[in-house]
């Protein structure tokens, strides 16, 4: 196996366009694990380890630009502004060590639908940047990212760069459910933003599908009936958890049966949503 | 005030070390890594070796193909069983020579072409470095002819036959008609439980350094019992037992699962005589789930009959569990109903399944602790059917001897811990009306469960050396799994012989040292305690004797029941000396003495006290939990233990000890389980990361007390601790979530998807 370390971007994506094989590799929380069980046994690893701008989030063109090796711990302490919803779904990433380790950008490159930063990054319309050295920079939106268990739109001389979300405009909340209290896949998990300007509300299923999702019926829902000025309507509430739940098509496996997940989807969207609102009514009162 | 404070705190306690919070003496070791555990160690010329497991359940092996596997550069031998070295098969199991349990099973490995399960070692890879051992492993290609297994217990428990009773396990019994009870009683419960199967996980995966010197044999092994692994060797590879040494200062967890002889053990010593190499096997976690045995699953029906007062007239607990068509331990499922509670009619009876798996093993309580999750469940729903608190329930059925035959308890004091514990968990605050007790979204419960666990203690073989310079050396091959074997052994000894804690040095792990007992049903310090209790009595009467024989000696003329130790010496009142002193008179460098029990003496005490007496470590458990209302999440926000276990003999370790055994049997009650495949027999979730242990976030502050009275038939009024803590917290916890929701879980773990 060929331990490629670029040292900067240029030639992080030059290795990868000569070596469209290898297996970018940054935390490894993912990528370790699967070589220790020899899951599988690429020709090459390419360590973006060294690739400084990676580690690296600044504000671009009205976006917080993250890069892909941002630790979740950077995110936890530095992100908690601008991007709530991805900073609460790191904080519940693994333990201490994974979380300084573990990013953004290898839970995208992995593409498992039970990655955590999956459904906020949806239901804050993130947009993922790619770049390989013969064709350039793609955008991807986050909904065209995911394409299958473990599959992504990543090209095999790409590499992902970073990812654009915008800074909050609204509230934002994340909710998982597992088996255990920390150290464990999530059985599900749900994300919620609000987009005031746009009197719009953003969704994202994680765990509960073979990708992740939005759960496109219930934000049309909302878009269509939520009165932005008012308390929350129970029956709408009602309404947009069952589209939540019905968005979701799950499997049965060791973490949690399917009926299970499709009812916890309906609760943690009605949940995050009321926690979403109240915080909306409590800072158009302040 | 003062004055009556010192009054009632006598003067010695000040200079007394038994019971006090003493820090382990190995801590510092440990946590700064200098500690070497058996991996850790390297010799010269040292290969690796890697097991290459069957796939099948049950079958022979056509054909193994090795050649790719040699192939790899770095690879020394492949052994299959078509060269590998014979081993002798393993003993016929007999009481009279106890280390013929030591077998995890009867596969004589590498020595035939059955299959017998899923996992079994079919070939050893030894190489250069354990990287190379584990691809060139992964490259052995075995062809297998399958032959019909047996493997799903859940489908075969209808065809379960009897358990055989054994002298020192009864598999069943019966107090009058229970069934007729039952049937006339008013009030009755009659519930059908599952547990699954369980593995130790313990932090240090298992692994062997062996390394042959001639027909001489050293291994390095964590080990919960040196005196079996040692005679097991000698058995299985012909050389007689002072020919083979087993070196285990540390063990990094056992709970069972280290108290045998598995697979990967035997293989590593075969390696190293087939290649003559040291070999080190260091099994993977997967390694650990795929060749150590673990808990057996059970089915178990408890049917409990009451009057409208809450007097049980009728108890009825049955049980099938498994053990494998190779081995295996048959558990005492139904053991807690024997003791707990005075039915007027009782009925017991423990049935097995036989199945094509690795053979099951002790796991911490084996037997009690997944039997009293079904006992202690089912008599809160009795408690629940007949409106009455369950603490009541449970003392109004206390019974004052021991109901299957009315033989005297020993020491019996679960009234006393229900009553304190209740007292200080704030049990009074519990509304009994499920679901009426709220946090915000959560639910919130209030459980009790009791805690039982039998008491045993082992022989062992104990030396103590007092030099002239006041160090004094204790001998006794004990397994640290954790416990602090050593430093309580130590406090002990600074005691009976009146020195400070620091002069004690106690040496522990070797099997050159004298015979100690396994570390084992809870029995290790007892039966060490009694051979230190011994061996210092003697040390005491030998200084005594020396300084007897001096005319000028203050302690002429006196007996040994009359004098203190204390102060580096023997006094009475005032008047006496050191053992330097009397050492230094009688011109001599040191004393030794041994002390211990030989096997046959020690067994014919132990029948004679069992058809006497009963006696048991036991406790409360309180448990407070939130349940999630929409979806079911369970987090267990209080907990206290209140446990009557004699004497203790050190506050933290065995604070401990109790609390690892709560956070045990929390793992159990809400996310163990190991999965195994019903049409394959493989186990799915062979890794940390989907068998899932608790984690920090999962346990609250754990409050452990015990009432410290010594029990009058234990060595210093000790009685084991190691296991009596995961006893009922299975059911402390379904209980406390019966109360917060509504719902009684009968089926372990407590998941989610349950409480729906």
């Amino acid at each position: 196996m060929d331990f490629l370390r670029p040292t900067t971007w240029e030639e992080a994506l030059a290795a990868k366009a000569d070596r469209p094989e290898a297996v970018p590799i940054q935390g490894g929380t993912d990528v370790m694990v699967e070589l220790n069980f020899d899951v599988r046994r690429p020709a090459a690893l390419l360590d973006l380890g060294q690739v400084a701008e990676l580690r690296a989030w600044g504000m671009v063109g009205g976006f917080c630009r993250v890069g892909a090796g941002v630790p979740y711990t950077t995110i936890i302490e530095e992100l908690g502004g601008p991007l709530p919803g991805l900073a609460q779904a790191s904080r519940t990433v693994g333990s201490p060590q994974i979380r300084n380790r573990g990013s953004v950008g290898g839970n995208l490159g992995a593409a498992s639908p039970a990655g955590d930063s999956h459904p906020p990054l949806l239901a804050a319309d993130a947009v993922v940047e790619v770049e390989s050295r013969d064709r350039g920079v793609r955008m991807v939106p986050a909904t065209a990212f995911y394409l299958g268990v473990k599959r992504s739109a990543l090209e095999p001389d790409e590499l992902i760069r970073a990812v654009h979300v915008r800074p909050a405009t609204g509230p934002q909340y994340f909710s998982k459910v597992g088996t255990r209290n920390a150290m464990v896949i999530a059985v599900c998990s749900f994300a919620i933003a609000l987009h005031p300007g746009e009197r719009r509300v953003g969704t994202g299923l994680g765990s509960a599908a073979p990708t992740p999702r939005r759960a496109y019926e219930a934000e049309e829902l909302l878009a269509r009936e939520l009165d932005w000025q008012a308390p929350l309507d129970p029956a709408l509430l009602r309404r947009f958890g069952e589209l939540c739940a019905a968005a979701a098509a799950p499997i049965d496996d060791v973490r949690g049966t399917a009926a299970y997940r499709v009812h916890a989807i309906g609760v943690m969207a009605r949940r995050t949503l009321t926690w979403a609102w109240n915080d909306h009514l409590g800072r158009r009162a302040a | 005030m003062t004055t009556k404070y010192a009054e009632t705190e006598p003067r010695q306690d000040a200079v007394k070390h038994v019971g006090r919070p003493v820090d382990r003496v190995d801590g510092r070791a440990k946590t700064t890594g200098e500690a070497r555990y058996a991996a850790e160690h390297r010799y010269p010329g040292m290969a690796h070796a890697a097991l290459v497991h069957a796939t099948v359940a049950r079958g022979r092996i056509e054909a193994v193909d090795t050649e790719a596997a040699r192939a790899v550069p770095g690879v020394i031998e492949v052994l299959t069983h078509e060269n590998a070295p014979a081993m002798k098969p393993a003993p016929k199991t007999s009481l009279m020579n106890l280390s013929s349990l030591a077998s995890g099973t009867t596969v004589s490995y590498l020595a035939t072409d059955e299959v017998h399960w899923n996992g079994q070692p079919v070939a050893v890879v030894v190489a250069e470095t354990p990287e190379t051992a584990r691809h060139a492993a992964s490259l052995v290609r075995v062809a297998y002819r399958e032959l019909p297994a047996v493997v799903d217990f859940a489908a075969e428990e209808p065809n379960a036959s009897p358990q055989k009773s054994s002298v020192l396990q009864p598999a069943g019994g019966d107090k009058g008609d229970a069934v007729a009870a039952l049937a006339a009683a008013p009030v009755s419960v009659d519930l059908r439980f599952t547990t699954p199967p369980e593995h130790h996980n313990a932090m240090e995966p298992h692994a062997t350094i062996a390394v042959w010197d001639g027909d001489r044999l050293t291994v390095h092994e964590g080990t919960q019992n040196i005196a079996w692994l040692r005679a097991h060797l000698a058995q299985r590879f012909g050389i007689p037992e002072r020919a083979v040494r087993v070196l285990s200062p540390y063990v990094g967890g056992g709970f069972g699962g280290k108290g045998f002889v598995w697979a990967g053990t035997l293989l590593a010593v075969l390696a190293a005589r087939a290649t003559a190499r040291p070999v080190r096997l260091a099994l993977t976690r997967e390694g650990v789930y795929r060749t150590v045995g673990g808990r057996t699953p059970t089915v178990q029906r408890v049917a409990l009959g009451a009057d409208g007062d809450g007097d049980l007239t009728a108890l009825i607990h049955t049980s099938v569990a498994m053990t494998a068509r190779i081995g295996g331990m048959p558990e005492g499922v139904v053991s807690s109903s024997r003791h707990l509670y005075d039915a007027a009619t009782i009925h017991l009876r423990q049935r097995l399944v036989r199945l094509d798996l690795l053979a099951n093993t002790a796991m911490r309580a084996p037997g009690d602790s997944v039997g009293s999750f079904a006992l202690e469940s089912a008599m809160d729903e009795l408690a629940c059917e007949l409106g009455i608190d369950p603490i009541e329930l449970r003392r109004r059925n206390e019974p004052e001897r021991n109901p299957m035959d009315g033989k005297r308890f020993t020491h019996r004091m679960l009234r006393e811990a229900y009553e304190v514990g209740a007292e200080r968990f704030g049990w009074r605050e519990r509304d009994p009306r499920p679901g009426s007790m709220r946090d915000g979204r959560w639910l919130v419960g209030m459980g009790v469960a009791t805690a039982y666990h039998p008491s045993l203690t082992m022989p062992a073989d104990v030396t103590v050396r007092l030099a002239a310079d006041g160090a004094v050396v204790v001998r006794c091959a004990l397994q640290e799994i954790g416990v602090g074997a050593a430093t309580v052994q130590a406090q002990i000894t600074a005691d009976e012989l009146g020195v400070p804690l620091e002069a004690v040095r106690v040496e522990i792990g070797d099997s050159e040292l004298p015979a100690g007992p396994g570390a084992g049903g809870s029995a290790q310090t007892a039966g060490a305690a009694a051979g230190v209790l011994d061996a210092c009595r003697k040390l005491k009467e030998s200084a005594l004797a020396l300084a007897r024989r001096a005319p000028d000696s203050p302690l002429r003329g006196r007996r040994l029941d009359d004098l203190e130790a204390r102060d580096g010496g023997l006094y009475h009142g005032g008047r006496g000396e050191t053992y330097a002193a009397i050492l230094a008179r009688a011109g001599r460098d040191h004393l030794e003495a041994g002390g211990g029990t030989g096997m046959l003496k020690f067994l014919a005490k132990t029948l004679n006290e069992r058809r006497r007496w009963v006696k048991a470590a036991s406790g409360a458990h309180f448990c407070e939990v939130r349940v999630d209302r929409d979806t079911g999440e369970v987090r267990v926000s209080r907990w206290l233990g209140m446990f009557d276990v004699g004497r203790v003999i050190n506050a933290k370790t065995a604070a401990g000890q109790l609390r690892g055994g709560i956070v045990m049997g929390i793992g159990m009650a809400l996310t163990e389980a190991t999965q195994v495949d019903p049409r394959t027999g493989r186990i799915m979730n062979p890794s940390l990361s989907e068998y899932h242990v608790p984690v920090h976030a999962d346990i609250p502050r754990i409050d452990v007390h015990w009432l410290d009275e010594p029990d009058p038939t234990m060595p210093l009024g000790l009685l084991g601790i190691g296991e009596v803590g995961i006893t009922g917290v299975a059911a402390a916890v379904a209980n406390a979530v019966r109360h917060a929701t509504g719902k009684r879980v009968l089926d372990l773990p407590i998941t989610l998807d349950k409480l729906l």
